[in-house]
């Protein structure tokens, strides 16, 4: 297990809190809450050890295609990035249908 | 003039062996118990042995009693076998009972194989893809002795091999009519065979077997694993490739990527209203995914490598589909499948280890030579190619006057594998396995040039439409996704490659992303597949997941 | 294109069963209740812990829902999500207790104890069984088990405490699963990797033949919804934990040394000629029975020596106006598999029918004269074999829970006296419901959720990993101080040890049960001491702390 933090400078604001996922066996939940801070605040608990840069790589992607600001709590039971951009981008689309 | 020259050395010396064990025989029956005795009269130090066994099907009986043979008698042996696939196929070269092999797949013993070869115990002749194994066989690889395994036999030696016929028939012919000797393991003697797949004429020896051949229920998939990415690259597939080729014949490799595209058929597919105009005629394994589609009316015809434990019930209600005897049990043909793999489709596709920057892909690891298979037949585009098919037509180039069609090959993989490892990489780790086992080639499974679509989670490339390697590797970029490959993408030149079509994400297909859910599977577990069967499919107890 | 609901997570069932627009999460993922023992251990917490409880109303019908997430750390209940259930459970309860009708529905896709949060799994479950018994005075408490998990574990005592239980075929019922009966009592008791045994004899189609399902429906949301309100609407009850004399009769109808299989028990099952089951008091024998600290402490706190029974491993008597019940080893007891003194089928149904009697017999008496009852808790584990599942022990171990929580609801006090092993199901069956828990200061005392053999196995680590994992998290450990930092205990009694016998001794154990006894005068009989106590609030090294948190935030939030 390893816990990984990272803040990305982002600029929509999100209006009440998101949940997506569950923490089954190559999966991970996602939870998204307004913030008032500046920049988005994501702390991420992992199971699978050694992977903060491909995390980095991933959300890097993600904030620049939705610069969602919010405080991101990440839970992650070896989840493959495929399958957490799958999940971040639903969290996302979740607010969106709202 | 010198003497008259002996036109029928091979003749009279197979008729010597035979004399050494005709004690032994009962007519062509032997006793089991006596099974390492033949062996051991009747394969000679050197020689060309064909033991039977592939990915599925495998001679145990008679892979277990060369094992036991005395090196004294028995050694230096040429080994050609379709797939090392168990312990004893590389305990022979550690005895000395054999010293090279020639073969085509070593997925379960692909980690000995690599050390084997590294430490010299094994001298490998080259690897092929079964195709090519056969065609040798009838060439430079001629056997002396062949090892193959039958279901039922009767007392004069008619083999029944029925659903699991797989090479067998290629084996044997390769021996029989070469003045090889044709030794089978049968699994049961009988009065009379329920279909005559191999002529008594043809062979041997026949010995009764310890246990039923070892037989693995290789191509069943539980659709309980089959994850949302997997459903929507399925979807894109169908969408962005399926329908848009028109294809109409297909063959899918073995995983859970096709096993979701077989499962939305009958669900999206049909939503799209592709029903009756896409994918009528398979070559492939009856695998039991597809049970919703032929179900539901999707497929014409099943032809088949090999068959499928658990789908023979199912299959002999379903005559119009498969192939058939008239006894109502299936023939396969391994050697006629992959004929018709490479020959008789618009499309492949499969899923791989690894692909590199350029699309060249392997299944070859560090430290792992798992050689081809079938995979390479299918994967390629046949250049010897000359019938037309509206699919087959659709990638050719439209600025070349002698231009002609190209078989789909399609590549589906998430772009980090489950162990998050990336799947696109730089260099193939197969070039440096290709050091390290002295191969003359790079162990490649499906070259870039033949390579003619991508889908990963992030879209489809559409690699055929690419006129140069640079703007090959763009297109392969632009789905790779956070991989040290796809990371190298800049937004300016994915847009301009969407916009020409060369690259298309979910939505330039009309494919959404909330829609690939696990409900969208016709099947979602092994039961629905036997409730959609009719109770005909019957699985394997290991696939056991309800009362 | 189906509606399944086998395929749905926890959170997504509790919302397809309530009508839509009705729905009102409590403790949910935004609540920060997350469990605070599972990062220390290395493993990733669920923001939810694993359980979701979802207030709504079911066609019409007030209704709370307590689903269990299969797919997280396999449905394991820990300290929160074992708060989560009973304390919204107690409101279910008490609305009912003030006249507003509200119906529990509980989805049980769970192992049972979450084994990386042992000990707290196992006091947790306990007072779910509690809250249960109480409730169905009131509702029918309506149990799912859709699969994929099913319902195992301590998890299954309270499956067979509920009214009603509805299945589909995906789902298996058991007590231990076969891979601990494999790891506890060897490949030939029982192949783990035997899936069609598997099936046969856990899943719900043998196990609705054999009375231990009540219903087993079609994977479909709409089938589930049906199901539950013709349950509602008809009061069913099944009475899972009160078929004593059918099992006992059963059980005197077969041969344990002979295998039984499927086809075999289904006949005897058919078969049964029920008689009405009563054990008499044990009487001072001429031969010494099996020995262990169980019985030594039944004899001494007795004063029947030697003392032999009717059942060889259940010891009853009353002395000084006191009920005492011991479950003891028998080294040639004709079921195998509760010789060393584990609570196998018989044990379970034998120490409910003697607190069954005792509860008709005081039934006239007014609360505070009611006979009160010591439980003498020596137990290994309960029993592990084919034979145990193919019956149903968990019904046997849950008939025992189920007299003793219904004895002190009607007002018996119930004291625990553990001067041996108290462990897993044979500690929630024979100690975990009584209102105080007085134990000897003894470290050779074994008390846990499962052995550490099959603990490392299940977890999937190493003995050395869980040792050392016990070191760091007081609930993991084996040890009874250890025990003590939760605030279970009402008494650690010091300076005794389990195989003691002096008079000195002796006469320090009654004095402090004495006084457990006196501390139950005019107290609710319930099980809050575990919780309200100063070790268990102030958990220095431990407590009840947690539990605290998620009981105070499901107040707060229960009427918004």
């Amino acid at each position: 297990m390893e816990k990984l933090h990272f803040n990305y400078a982002a600029t929509e604001k999100i209006a009440h809190p998101v949940h997506i996922g569950v923490v089954a066996s190559g999966d991970l939940e996602v939870i998204m809450k307004p913030t008032t801070n500046s920049e988005s605040t994501l702390d991420i608990v992992t199971g699978s050890d050694g992977f903060k840069e491909v995390w980095g790589n991933v959300l890097t992607r993600f904030f620049d295609r939705y610069p969602l600001l919010a405080d991101f709590e990440i839970n992650d039971f070896g989840a493959t990035p495929g399958v957490v951009n799958l999940r971040l981008t639903q969290a996302m689309e979740a607010l969106k249908n709202e | 003039m010198s003497e008259a020259r002996n036109w029928a050395t091979h003749r009279e010396a197979k008729a010597e062996k035979l004399s050494s064990v005709a004690s032994l025989l009962n007519g062509k029956l032997a006793k089991t118990s006596d099974a390492k005795a033949i062996l051991e009269n009747l394969i000679a130090p050197g020689d060309k042995v064909v033991l039977e066994g592939d990915n599925q099907k495998q001679a145990s009986f008679l892979s277990k009693v060369l094992a036991s043979v005395d090196p004294a008698r028995v050694h230096d042996l040429h080994m050609i076998m379709s797939s090392i696939s168990r312990p004893e196929h590389l305990d022979i070269f550690e005895d000395g009972i054999a010293s090279k092999m020639d073969f085509s797949f070593a997925g379960p013993q692909s980690t000995r194989v690599s050390q084997m070869i590294a430490d010299g115990s094994l001298q490998v002749g080259d690897i092929h893809t079964y195709l090519e194994l056969y065609a040798r066989m009838f060439v430079d690889l001629i056997p002396n002795v062949v090892l193959v395994a039958a279901d039922k036999v009767d007392r004069d030696g008619n083999l029944y091999t029925g659903n699991n016929t797989e090479e067998t028939p290629v084996i044997v012919e390769s021996a029989a009519f070469h003045d090889g000797i044709v030794i089978v393991q049968a699994n049961e003697i009988v009065d009379k065979v329920p279909r005559v797949d191999i002529p008594a004429d043809w062979v041997d020896v026949v010995i009764p077997a310890d246990e039923p051949y070892q037989l693995e229920p290789l191509f069943t998939r539980d659709p309980q694993n089959i994850t949302e990415l997997q459903i929507l690259m399925g979807m894109m597939a169908i969408r962005g490739i399926y329908e848009k080729h028109n294809v109409q014949s297909v063959n899918h490799g073995v995983g859970f990527n096709t096993a979701a595209i077989e499962l939305l058929l009958p669900t999206y597919g049909e939503q799209l209203g592709l029903k009756g105009k896409i994918v009528p005629n398979w070559e492939v394994n009856p695998t039991p995914t597809l049970i919703p589609a032929i179900e539901s009316g999707w497929v014409q015809s099943i032809h088949s490598f090999g068959g499928e434990v658990g789908m023979e019930q199912y299959i002999a209600a379903r005559p119009d589909i498969f192939f058939v005897g008239p006894d109502g049990s299936m023939r396969s043909n391994r050697a006629f499948g992959q004929m018709a793999g490479q020959y008789a489709l618009d499309m492949f596709v499969g899923s791989t280890l690894q692909i590199d920057q350029y699309g060249n892909s392997s299944t070859v690891t560090n430290g792992r030579l798992s050689g081809f298979g079938g995979a390479p037949n299918m994967g390629s585009n046949p250049t010897g190619r000359r019938h037309s098919t509206p699919a087959w037509q659709s990638l050719r180039p439209d600025n070349d006057p002698l231009g002609k069609g190209q078989k789909l090959v399609v590549q589906m993989v998430e772009t980090f594998g489950s162990n998050k490892r990336p799947v696109f990489v730089d260099s193939l780790d197969a070039v440096e396995v290709r050091k390290e086992a002295k191969l003359q080639n790079v162990p490649i499974m499906i070259y870039s040039e033949d390579t003619t679509h991508i889908v990963t989670e992030e879209g489809i490339a559409y690699l055929y439409k690419t006129s140069s390697m640079a703007e090959r590797q763009a297109a392969i970029e632009a789905i790779a996704g956070v991989t040290p490959v796809g990371l190298r993408s800049n937004p300016a030149q994915v847009a301009d490659l969407r916009a020409r079509g060369i690259v298309a994400f979910p939505e330039d297909l009309g494919v959404n992303r909330n829609q690939a859910t696990r409900s969208l599977l016709a099947a979602q577990n092994m039961e629905d597949l036997v409730k959609w069967s009719k109770g005909l499919y019957n699985p394997p107890a290991k696939f056991r997941s309800w009362s | 294109m189906s509606n399944s609901f086998v395929e749905l997570h926890a959170r997504q069932r509790a919302l397809a069963l309530l009508d839509q627009g009705t729905t009102r999460e409590l403790i949910g993922p935004f609540d920060n209740m997350i469990s605070p023992h599972l990062e220390p251990q290395n493993i990733v917490p669920e923001a939810d812990d694993g359980i979701v409880i979802m207030k709504g109303q079911l066609d019409g019908k007030d209704s709370v829902i307590i689903a269990i997430e299969g797919a997280f750390q396999g449905g394991g209940i820990g300290e929160v999500s074992g708060a989560k259930i009973v304390s919204a459970l107690e409101h279910v309860l008490a609305d009912n207790e003030a006249g507003h009708t509200e119906y529990p529905i509980i989805i049980l896709d769970t192992g049972g104890v979450r084994l990386q949060e042992a000990n707290y799994g196992l006091l947790s479950i306990s007072e779910i069984h509690n809250m249960v018994i109480a409730l169905k005075q009131y509702v029918p408490v309506i149990g799912l088990v859709p699969g994929r998990v099913g319902s195992f574990g301590g998890m299954s005592i309270t499956n067979a405490l509920l009214s009603y239980v509805i299945g589909t075929d995906k789902a298996r019922i058991g007590l231990n699963g076969p891979e601990v009966i494999e790891q506890e009592a060897g490949v030939k008791e029982w192949d783990a990797s035997d899936k069609n045994l598997i099936w046969n004899t856990l899943g719900t189609k043998q196990r609705q033949a054999t009375g231990i399902i009540d219903e087993v429906v079609d994977d479909d949301v709409k089938a589930f919804r049906t199901a539950i309100s013709a349950a509602i609407n008809e009061n069913k009850d099944s009475h899972r934990d009160q078929r004593g004399d059918f099992y006992l009769s059963l059980l005197d109808q077969l041969d344990p040394a002979k295998p039984l299989d499927i086809e075999g028990y289904d006949k005897l099952f058919k078969a049964v000629e029920v008689k009405e089951h009563h054990l008499a008091a044990a009487v001072s024998g001429s031969k010494p029975g099996t020995k262990s600290r169980g019985r030594n402490w039944f004899e001494l706190l007795t004063g029947i020596k030697k003392a032999q029974s009717d059942v060889p491993t259940v010891l009853q008597a009353q002395a000084g106006g006191r009920q005492y019940i011991a479950i003891v080893p028998d080294e040639n007891n004709r079921f195998p598999r509760v010789r060393h003194g584990e609570v196998g089928l018989q044990e379970g149904y034998t120490v409910a029918s003697v607190v069954n009697d005792l509860i008709k017999a005081d039934a006239d008496k007014p609360a505070d004269q009611k006979t009160p009852i010591v439980i003498v808790v020596d137990v290994p584990s309960q029993a592990y074999g084919y034979k145990e599942e193919l019956i149903g022990i968990h019904m046997s171990l849950a008939s025992a829970a189920s007299a003793y929580a219904r004895a002190r609801q009607a007002g018996h006090k119930v004291v625990s006296f553990i001067p041996g092993d108290a462990v897993s199901g044979g500690f929630l069956a024979q100690g975990l419901q009584s209102n105080r828990l007085v134990a000897l200061d003894d470290l050779d005392i074994t008390i846990q959720a499962m052995s550490k053999a099959s603990s490392a196995r299940i977890t999937q680590r190493t003995i050395a990993e869980l040792e050392e994992a016990t070191k760091h998290v007081p609930a993991m450990a084996y040890d009874i101080e250890n025990y003590q930092k939760l605030g279970s205990l009402y008494n650690l009694i010091k300076g005794v040890k389990g195989y003691d016998s002096s008079d000195e001794a002796v006469k320090t154990v009654k004095k402090a049960l004495d006084e457990a006894f006196k501390s139950l005068e005019g107290v609710k009989p319930d099980l809050s001491f575990r919780y309200t106590n100063d070790i268990a609030v102030e958990g220095v090294a431990g407590g009840r702390k947690a539990t605290n948190k998620v009981r105070a935030l499901m107040d707060a939030q229960w009427n918004k």
